[in-house]
């Protein structure tokens, strides 16, 4: 459990942030990109690319893996995962579906 | 089933429109040893616990075959080679997903789970690689809820009943 808050603390202060969530949107639209690579998605330099990399690997939501020279930053989506597990699931899953249901009716009308 | 104007139109793994570089990476921490959590991973009652429902059944030899599927539900959910197998750290296996016609025509990809030691936990990292460019999303976009049922299973003992955990599971 206290594993558990210490993590979903880092999760909620690492998405708190518009470029960590660009960094996170640049993953997600291609997973395995480098520092440089990601450099040219968000309007900052070089170290600042890397503070906020460093921040979401701590949070668990970018994890790296080495191929040949190059490091890759992955999104690892099992973090949200978690905090939809035990926050989404339990208090908001019923609203969300109704809401949803009533978007797709508004919409389609 | 309503359709979204292709301006609206969101890149999601559910629907199978995110691409991916062949590779999806997850990782998760988990409070057990090693050992437990290879046991979680390779028995079959334990599988199901967090898999869907899915039981995963093999000798775990290296170069041993395996095959998954629910009891009491006619589909072959997938089946593969155990091609590298070193308990309680490293299982490499191939990955032919057999649900359904349109994931079956993806053909094989590899699946490497690595369990760190860190501290009174473990690291988990899920490797699902050699994914075809345009990956149907269904093949690698269950293990987020995959490993957090493993996680709430070790750590608990309970199951997770969130929607779509045991999908398969009996009764």
């Amino acid at each position: 459990m206290v594993t558990y808050l210490r993590g979903v603390d880092l999760v909620f202060k690492a998405l708190a942030d518009q470029t960590r969530r660009d960094l996170l949107d640049a993953l997600f639209t291609e997973d395995g990109q480098t520092l440089s690579a990601l450099e040219g998605r968000v309007p900052m330099t070089r170290f600042g690319v890397m503070k906020h990399l460093k921040v979401l690997e701590e949070a668990g939501l970018v994890v790296t893996r080495k191929r040949g020279r190059e490091k890759l930053h992955f999104l690892n989506p099992v973090p949200i995962r978690l905090i939809h597990d035990r926050w989404v699931s339990k208090y908001a899953e019923p609203w969300a579906a109704a809401l949803t249901d009533l978007k797709a009716q508004l919409e389609e009308s | 089933m309503t359709t979204t104007p292709a301006s609206q139109t969101v890149v999601s793994f559910a629907d199978g429109t995110a691409p991916v570089s062949g590779t999806a990476v997850f990782e998760i921490y988990i409070k057990t040893s090693p050992e437990k959590l290879w046991a979680a991973i390779t028995d079959p009652e334990q599988r199901a616990k967090y898999n869907f429902g899915v039981q995963v059944h093999s000798d775990w030899a290296p170069g041993s075959s395996y095959r998954s599927g629910a009891p009491g539900v006619d589909i072959d959910i997938a089946a593969g080679e155990n091609l590298v197998v070193e308990p309680p750290r490293l299982l490499v296996q191939s990955f032919n997903a057999l649900w359904s016609e349109d994931v079956k025509a993806q053909g094989t990809t590899r699946v490497t789970w690595e369990i760190e030691p860190v501290g009174d936990s473990c690291r988990l990292t899920v490797v699902h690689d050699q994914l075809p460019e345009t990956a149907n999303a269904e093949l690698y976009g269950g293990w987020p809820m995959i490993l957090s049922g493993l996680k709430t299973l070790l750590e608990t003992g309970e199951l997770l009943t969130t929607p779509g955990s045991l999908m398969y599971a009996e009764g």
